[in-house]
């Protein structure tokens, strides 16, 4: 009889703390803003920026011989530095959000941030 | 006992099932995406796709460069490089119905929409990437004696023959980019496609509703360039945006001029609209409108809407206000501690 009770109970302890650790797991995944660097149509790195805690940078070469150099810091990201002629992408500065991606039209790179907690599917500008 | 053991098994059926149920999620299978990003017409394209056959995003893709490589004006083998550089030229099927849809739009909007500036657009820098800043703005003069061949009237289209004047050279990159939008939704439609989403560069064009049933969530972009005006929810809709803070340069003065050029004076368009959304079911009209419209000013832009209908709009001004036609309040979510102060315009 209390044999039949404990393995109720340790069986209903097991459940709510299964329960608990998949729902953190779940909800983990889609915490914060993921940039994704986007070199012709192809995404080369994904970095969530919820998680970066120092500055860094990386350049990424176009393979017709054009570079850009690509700077994180917590929260945000941007070109840093490029050799393309009209330096637009360099010009468009920090990006935080989803709504205006970087695009470096001669190298084909784009810089974008998808965020699950945004809840667009989309930006028309 | 029994009885209390047949409990016990009842029980932990139960929290089996609460728990298998938690983790399977819903019951309904989601249709397969697909997608394609890419570069193309001067801008980044992502189609996203659900449903339909394999295959369907790169046919789309396809289609996309077909119609880029017929109206590119830089590509020395499209159809409208030709046109501008022998005053004439054979257009497919597809480009002759573009040419003559954007033509009646032209004619419609008065001629606020006009093809023809393209070589004002070019005298002001836009199509050289390495203008230098300081040096673009051209003489009165020169503006002067290009509006001469400025006139979307005198563009001839017979069949799938088209001519120029001398003198004149066309661009249909106002419009290029909705009609894409408007023929692959069309195709994706006919492929029996219910769900899709294709972003053309922020010309964003709903085929259906998510693949969950709900409406599409589309993001305004803000013409402060920081976040959002707010969201339109839409499904089957385009949803076209035109402003003067995406492409611009700063004179030796630090004047600004963005690329949207008004036909009538051949300078950057400058009448109390910063921004422009149209929201229609033709990608072509809502691409065409949104330029139209942001060239036209409030005033305009309201009674065009009063006697055409047919589509709905938000307009930013440059005094701080957002109008919006009822059709699109409906449909508008604006985003929290929004500067600009909400109007909704009267029928």
């Amino acid at each position: 009889m209390i044999k039949t009770r404990t393995w109720v109970i340790l069986f209903a302890a097991a459940a709510v703390l299964l329960g608990a650790l998949s729902w953190y797991l779940l909800s983990r995944r889609t915490e914060g803003a993921v940039a994704q660097v986007i070199q012709d149509g192809v995404v080369i790195r994904e970095i969530d920026l919820s998680r970066v805690s120092r500055e860094y940078s990386f350049v990424v070469e176009s393979p017709d011989g054009g570079s850009n150099t690509v700077l994180v810091q917590p929260g945000r990201i941007c070109i840093s530095e490029a050799d393309c002629p009209d330096k637009i992408c360099v010009h468009q500065g920090w990006l935080t959000d989803e709504s205006l991606p970087i695009v470096c039209l001669p190298h084909r790179l784009i810089i974008a941030i998808k965020d699950p907690a945004s809840g667009t599917d989309a930006v028309g500008r | 006992m029994l009885q209390k053991r047949k409990k016990s098994t009842l029980l932990c059926a139960l929290l089996a099932a609460v728990l298998l149920a938690g983790c399977g999620g819903g019951v309904s299978p989601e249709p397969e995406e697909q997608s394609a990003d890419f570069f193309a017409m001067d801008t980044y394209m992502s189609l996203r796709i659900y449903g339909g056959d394999e295959g369907l995003a790169r046919r789309c893709q396809t289609l996309v460069s077909e119609l880029e490589n017929e109206l590119s004006v830089v590509k020395e083998t499209s159809a409208v490089y030709q046109l501008n550089h022998t005053g004439s030229a054979a257009l497919s099927d597809t480009g002759a119905d573009l040419l003559s849809r954007t033509l009646a739009l032209c004619a419609e909007t008065g001629g606020a929409l006009d093809i023809s500036v393209y070589p004002i657009v070019r005298a002001w820098g836009f199509t050289d990437a390495a203008a230098d800043d300081a040096s673009r703005v051209p003489s009165p003069e020169a503006v002067q004696a290009l509006l001469e061949h400025v006139d979307y009237r005198r563009v001839r289209l017979e069949g799938n023959d088209v001519s120029l004047p001398e003198g004149m050279e066309i661009d249909l990159g106002a419009v290029a980019k909705g009609y894409a939008g408007e023929l692959l939704a069309a195709d994706l439609r006919s492929a029996g496609v219910e769900s899709a989403l294709l972003a053309l560069g922020g010309n964003i064009q709903a085929v259906g509703s998510r693949p969950d049933g709900t409406p599409w969530r589309i993001g305004v972009q803000s013409p402060d360039k920081d976040g959002l005006l707010g969201v339109l929810s839409v499904s089957d809709l385009a949803v076209v945006t035109s402003g003067g803070y995406e492409r611009y340069f700063t004179d030796a003065d630090g004047n600004v001029w963005w690329h949207i050029m008004d036909p009538a004076t051949g300078y950057p368009a400058r009448n109390g609209l910063i921004s422009v959304t149209v929201i229609g079911e033709s990608g072509l009209t809502c691409d065409a409108l949104s330029t139209a419209l942001f060239i036209m000013g409030p005033d305009r832009a309201v009674s065009y809407w009063r006697s055409h209908g047919s589509f709905d709009m938000l307009l930013a001004t440059d005094d701080g206000r957002l109008l919006l036609t009822p059709g699109a309040a409906s449909l508008f979510e604006p985003e929290e501690n929004l500067s600009y102060r909400v109007e909704v315009i009267e029928p």
